[in-house]
């Protein structure tokens, strides 16, 4: 099966798997740091008090969790043109990834924070704290670790879900194997070397989550 | 102009549904080939042989480190060259049947492993081969913490069938790419296709929060 | 009955079970009592497999237990096992509990296999339980309900790892009640436990262990009132200025 695989080939486009492999990180870091950012004020808008603020942020982690990514995609792509706005497919793709995994993180947030022992709130309370106080010293503290490893996760999902801006022609690492298919005709070689950088990124995120995991174990003793 | 389009919309809306309909054939033929193949995997996964033990965990750590889409390309565009030609449509189950066992595999491996040493122990003593604990005692058990992350596993993989649209197949998403051609208004033309998605993934999502609440009494 | 010869198990570096020898005759009411981690509980579950040996053989009925080629099934058939913990079926009634290895072990057809449930149940005085899931009774009632599913298989040899320890005072009666009554119809009975009081009643002969090796056995009267070992003697003192 493997016996007529080209690696003098692969060595050749080398350089090309490294130029993708390079946008998918660079896509991916800004994307997650994005996501963070709208998951956290989406979590706050989902928590808060005021309807106005809570409703259209339910609505819209709900339309992004029963919706898949590939058509809040090509919403965008396909989308913003007719309301006249040119974006590059890069950015188009930063956004689309952006609002995706902002929802999943605001629920893994607001997970996190519903987690926390109501006995905590209740001492809180008691001691006359007030609604900030209590996040900043109680709340949030103890929910951090509850919520950091399926954040990474989310992180994960966030690397393989870049795979898909390459169907709107975004340069990064499964783009390459495309390219060096249509160039070369060598789907196997093409696509069993991006699967295998992706399972690299995969191993090293997943012993990443994993250390942190143990780390975060030892810190809630209590 | 818009409706204009609009109207262009609503009389080739039952091609919409047509796509509706190939997503929900390939959602759920996966779905039956997914659990049944990842009911057994995950059985193999927390056995006490190494081997197989290991072997299922290669194949589940290939598909949860790889996109969906790259193993679409693979089945699809690899697999003849081993020498499995596939259409379209069967080459986009056999990817989802891949993807989605190990991922259901995981599930029913976490669940089994849940149930406590004592049930184990205590059904081997009384002379019940290994099959039968798992059958009789075990899995029935595991039940209760299996379905929950199940049926959210099902809105993710209904989602996910979304990425076959790449290799041709007819489904909703790909309906939505052809129309986006002649009909260039992306907003409305995948507005509908995400409403369409939406009504049947989102009464999934209400049944998986309902079960998630009535499994943790 | 069960035959110990030079068994020998060790936990990494632990030597859990040091050299064991020991005969326990058909129908004898064996006691084994001691220190924790003196490798009782060890002991008992290495009868009928629950935990390997490393060296040495142990043999019940014939059939050398640790041999790879030997019958699991056919032996566990004949040894019931008693845990501390219950281990009942939550997801099945009393009756079913009790049911489940005849009809899936020994093939019994479900109507004998659920008369015979109701016979065990009424030996252990639950009759009017037979359709109550486990989470609805009470500890003892638990733990009297495992011993009427390791009597529904008819076996020779009764194994009970410290069966009244997880239980709360006022039940701890009811169970030795219907061990008490078991000892008196003949099953070779090998039990864990610090209840001296059932061992000065029913058994045949006690067996002191600490850190794997057995110091010291004889008639349960000469044992408690006439210790030959520091240890056993000590051992005795402590249980008894509860």
């Amino acid at each position: 099966m493997l016996t007529n695989f080209n690696f003098r080939i692969i060595f050749e486009y080398l350089p090309l798997f490294f130029t993708g492999l390079k946008y998918t990180f660079i896509i991916a870091l800004i994307s997650l740091f994005l996501a963070l950012i709208v998951g956290i004020i989406a979590c706050a808008c989902r928590i808060s008090s005021f309807k106005l603020l809570r409703y259209p942020v339910i609505a819209y982690i709900e339309i992004i969790r029963s919706t898949p990514l590939l058509v809040q995609i090509y919403f965008l792509y396909f989308g913003l043109p007719t309301l006249g706005i040119a974006v590059p497919e890069i950015q188009t793709g930063i956004i689309a990834l952006m609002f995706n995994s902002g929802a999943y993180i605001a629920e893994i947030i607001r997970a996190g924070i519903n987690s926390v022992d109501e006995g905590q709130l209740e001492a809180g309370l008691s001691s006359g704290l007030n609604y900030y106080q209590r996040m900043r010293f109680i709340i949030l503290p103890q929910a951090l670790g509850v919520t950091i490893p399926p954040l990474l996760g989310q992180a994960i999902v966030l690397v393989k879900d870049t795979a898909l801006l390459s169907l709107i022609s975004v340069m990064e690492l499964t783009r390459s194997g495309q390219t060096m298919t249509s160039e070369r005709f060598m789907p196997a070689e093409a696509f069993l070397t991006v699967a295998f950088f992706y399972m690299v990124v995969y191993f090293c995120l997943k012993y990443f989550a994993d250390w942190s995991q143990k780390k975060l174990i030892f810190r809630e003793a209590y | 102009m818009m409706s204009f389009y609009f109207g262009r919309l609503v009389e080739i809306f039952p091609f919409f549904l047509s796509g509706l309909w190939m997503t929900v054939k390939v959602g759920f033929l996966s779905l039956i080939i997914c659990t049944v193949l990842g009911f057994i995997l995950g059985m193999i996964r927390t056995s006490h042989s190494v081997v197989p033990r290991r072997i299922v965990g290669a194949y589940v750590a290939f598909a949860r480190g790889t996109p969906f889409v790259v193993q679409i390309f693979i089945v699809f565009f690899i697999f003849p060259e081993w020498g499995l030609q596939l259409d379209p449509f069967p080459a986009a189950l056999v990817a989802m049947a891949i993807m989605g066992s190990a991922f259901i595999c995981e599930i029913v491996a976490s669940g089994i492993d849940s149930i406590s040493k004592g049930q184990w122990e205590a059904s081997a003593s009384s002379g019940l081969t290994k099959i039968q604990q798992l059958r009789l005692v075990i899995v029935p058990q595991a039940m209760k913490v299996i379905i929950p992350p199940l049926v959210g596993q099902y809105v993710l993989l209904i989602k996910d069938t979304s990425v076959v649209s790449v290799i041709g197949v007819m489904d909703l998403t790909r309906v939505g790419w052809v129309t986006v051609m002649r009909i260039p208004e992306g907003l409305m033309v995948f507005a509908l296709v995400g409403l369409l998605y939406f009504v049947i993934s989102y009464p999934l999502i209400l049944l998986s929060n309902y079960l998630e609440k009535k499994m943790a009494i | 009955m069960i035959e110990f010869k030079g068994v020998n198990k060790w936990f990494g570096k632990l030597h859990v079970l040091n050299d064991i020898n020991l005969m326990v005759s058909k129908g004898e009411v064996l006691v084994i009592c001691g220190p924790s981690g003196s490798g009782k509980s060890t002991l008992i579950r290495s009868i009928n497999k629950l935990e390997p040996i490393q060296k040495g053989e142990i043999i019940v009925n014939g059939m050398s237990v640790h041999k790879a080629s030997t019958n699991l099934t056919k032996l566990r058939e004949e040894i019931g096992f008693i845990f501390q913990q219950f281990h009942l079926y939550p997801h099945m009634t009393a009756l079913q509990n009790i049911m489940l290895a005849p009809v899936n072990v020994k093939k019994i057809p479900k109507p004998k296999a659920e008369k015979i449930a109701r016979e065990k149940l009424e030996r252990v005085g639950l009759s009017e339980k037979a359709d109550a899931y486990p989470v609805q009774l009470s500890g003892g009632q638990q733990q009297r309900v495992a011993i009427a599913r390791g009597l529904a298989m008819s076996p020779e040899i009764m194994l009970f790892d410290e069966p009244t320890s997880a239980l709360d005072p006022e039940m701890i009666g009811e169970v030795l009640d219907v061990m008490i009554g078991l000892a008196s119809e003949g099953i070779t009975m090998c039990v864990v436990t610090h209840e001296m009081g059932f061992a000065k009643k029913v058994a045949d002969r006690v067996l002191f262990m600490d850190e794997g090796k057995i110091i010291e056995t004889g008639k349960p009267a000469d044992f408690f009132d006439n210790p030959q070992t520091d240890r056993a003697a000590d051992f005795i003192s402590k249980i008894l200025t509860h």
